[in-house]
């Protein structure tokens, strides 16, 4: 599996061609509805003094999200913003924050951040959440921040998201080990019948 | 075989009345065809650069470049400096930086780029501009 980024770490990150030229930084990620995969990125100019730019990066036209750079084949496939942003309800705003329920109907917090798949595929693998007393024991004092995977059913509002109750059994502290963890849930979902 | 580190600071001299121009200053790379292309130089006093074409070159050896003639090239290409640039792969992570790069004197053809990893071959590399050396993930 490829290497699992949060979505906010991608802002600041370079847009580099293939030619090696940097055109631009990520501003923002962009999700679809249901928070499966990035759509898109807007865009910034680079250097300190330079404000947003009126073109965005959709995600077709990504060569590959790496660890250092977003790379694409040449600055002709930037599109303009509407377009990446066509749907205002798929921003990122709408996923931050929002409560996370598992599908037996007990809260496991709210989300910090979104983590998704580096390489081709822009797919949301999981979240990055403040978690509740229901996940996490301990003292109210340390509460944690954990991983938990996305699963394939999801159901997102925009108010909160309901996940199913056997991923919050895959819940990692960091991202290497989420990772793992990501794929022995996968694993143990295809083996289980349904 | 020679090392860009190697050519730099050679004197370059033309053939035909042995005047020094200059000393050799940087070598300009096409990167997806993985050839050198042109020769930067800069007087010895003047500090004035001058670029000539790989094809103006009569030979580079251990000690001096010989030209066949110091006239500038109809079209310069955009240079961009490899020792020290940053080494991206196509898919978008960071493998270092160019410490030297090996080269053909005779033909011009780059054999590869030295990072503190390991020779990168020069098939692999993709493109070359301001911000990085792009190369094919290994």
């Amino acid at each position: 599996m490829n290497e699992l980024m949060a979505a906010r770490s991608l802002t600041t990150l370079p847009v580099v061609t293939l030619s090696g030229e940097a055109v631009a930084q990520i501003k923002d990620t962009v999700f679809d509805a249901e928070a499966g995969r990035i759509t898109g990125f807007t865009l910034s100019g680079r250097g300190l003094l330079s404000g947003p730019l009126k073109q965005s990066l959709p995600w077709t036209a990504v060569h590959s999200l790496g660890h250092d750079a977003v790379m694409i084949v040449d600055a002709g496939v930037l599109a303009d913003t509407p377009v990446v942003v066509a749907r205002r309800e798929a921003q990122q705003g709408r996923v931050l924050h929002a409560r996370v329920l598992t599908d037996e109907g007990a809260q496991v917090g709210t989300v910090l951040d979104v983590v998704v798949e580096g390489g081709t595929s822009g797919r949301v693998v999981g979240f990055r959440i403040a978690a509740g007393k229901a996940l996490v024991q301990g003292s109210r004092r340390r509460r944690h921040r954990v991983y938990v995977p996305r699963g394939e059913t999801l159901a997102v509002s925009g108010r909160a998201l309901v996940i199913p109750a056997d991923a919050t059994r895959y819940v990692a502290d960091d991202l290497p080990s989420f990772a793992a963890r990501v794929g022995a849930f996968r694993d143990g979902r295809e083996g289980t019948p349904p | 075989m020679m090392l860009f580190s190697q050519a730099r600071g050679l004197p370059v001299l033309t053939l035909a009345e042995a005047d020094e121009i200059g000393v050799v200053r940087s070598l300009t790379v096409d990167a997806p065809s993985g050839v050198v292309t042109h020769v930067r130089v800069r007087g010895r006093h003047a500090r004035k650069e001058t670029v000539l074409a790989w094809g103006a070159l009569h030979a580079i050896g251990p000690d001096a470049v010989l030209v066949r003639s110091a006239a500038a090239p109809a079209e310069v290409p955009s240079h961009h400096e490899l020792p020290g640039l940053r080494i991206l792969t196509e898919t978008g992570d960071q493998i270092g930086t160019v410490q030297d790069v090996v080269f053909e004197p005779e033909t011009s053809r780059i054999e590869a780029v030295r990072t503190v990893q390991g020779d990168v071959p020069a098939d692999r590399l993709l493109g070359l501009g301001d911000y990085a050396l792009v190369v094919r993930a290994g």
